[in-house]
């Protein structure tokens, strides 16, 4: 693996996890559906423009193990077990769902199919996300999974994709169109640039953390 | 048949389910502002005149409620056997607990269970029904 990707996952899984525990708990605070807000807005933008940008297999699941190392940082506000892990399977699945389709999205030329892959891939993403956090927590938790109690609540994951589905369908697109204007950045400005953003978001998280505690 | 036509079916589809599964959830929504226990009808008053209250410090702050364990034992719940403590929300949502973890539990007169130092998936809101067994 390349020094430049090893910084770009560093970078990309930041920058998710940052929106993660700042702008995600503040939404969660307000009473809104975050979970579906995130994913649409900030989890499937990422993920792609990283895709396309790099075009490396393994990158999206780096950055999902990243982003969720941080919200383990941040505990302060919400589940953030629950969270990490479901932020950790979102790259995972990403990485899954991508796995047959190329790196530049050749595939993916008219507006309708892009905007179908972002329903696809958000919705697929965050149930899976959903689904893995409901197995995981309580064994995480020490109370033991009981799959009558997934099986119970299948119908309110289900229907809770909706959501990010939609938004996506107008993320990815946009996202799609942005890696037309082919930004490159050379490795002078690439290297500390992506260090000191990155290194910016695990101060702020931590911080935030230690004065809310 | 290429992705330009498979990817758009695929979106349609899981659209579909999800919206089916929405109109199914608000439709067998439970609204009732009693909490059955072991097929029991209990109001929140009621509870609350049976059982201790209790406070317990969790990572979101001081929560205060009855006794969840205190409880059990009022209502006659104490059978050694009995292990699983399963909490039922309006919307489905369901956890199962041991016997220890309970004993660490409250409920509120909002209807929510807090255990002190578990994960929060196991704080289930607007609970309707708790099942022993």
């Amino acid at each position: 693996m390349n020094k430049r990707l090893i910084v770009g996952i560093i970078l990309f899984g930041s920058l998710w996890g940052f929106s993660e525990v700042i702008i995600g708990s503040t939404i969660a605070d307000a009473g809104v559906p975050s979970g579906g807000i995130m994913t649409g807005f900030f989890a499937i933008p990422f993920l792609v423009f990283s895709r396309l940008m790099y075009r490396k297999p393994g990158m999206q699941l780096g950055m999902g193990l990243v982003a969720g190392s941080l919200r383990i940082f941040n505990p302060f506000i919400g589940c953030h077990v629950c969270s990490a892990i479901a932020i950790m399977a979102e790259g995972a699945l990403f990485e899954l769902i991508f796995y047959k389709i190329s790196f530049d999205f050749r595939e993916l030329k008219s507006l309708t199919t892009q905007a179908s892959i972002g329903i696809v891939t958000s919705y697929t993403i965050f149930i899976g996300g959903y689904i893995v956090t409901q197995i995981l927590t309580p064994i995480v938790a020490g109370s033991g999974f009981y799959l009558e109690n997934l099986i119970f609540f299948m119908p309110r994951i289900l229907s809770a994709g909706i959501l990010p589905a939609l938004i996506a369908s107008i993320t990815v697109p946009l996202i799609i169109s942005a890696k037309k204007l082919d930004i490159s950045i050379k490795d002078k400005l690439y290297y500390p640039t992506a260090l000191s953003v990155s290194a910016l978001c695990w101060i702020l998280v931590i911080s935030s953390w230690l004065l809310f505690a | 048949m290429g992705k330009e036509k498979t990817i758009p079916i695929i979106a349609i589809i899981l659209l579909l389910i999800g919206n089916f599964c929405a109109v199914y959830v608000h439709a067998n929504q439970i609204s009732k502002d009693t909490i059955t226990i072991n097929q029991e009808e209990y109001s929140i008053d009621q509870i609350f005149s049976i059982a201790e209250p209790k406070t317990i410090e969790t990572d979101e702050g001081i929560k205060s409620g009855i006794s969840l364990f205190d409880l059990m034992n009022k209502i006659g719940i104490s059978c050694p056997t009995c292990n699983k403590f399963t909490f039922k929300a309006k919307d489905g949502y369901q956890q199962t607990v041991d016997l220890e973890t309970l004993k660490t539990g409250i409920l509120t007169d909002y209807s929510r269970i807090y255990f002190s130092d578990t994960a929060h998936a196991l704080w289930v809101s607007d609970v309707v029904e708790i099942e022993v067994s």
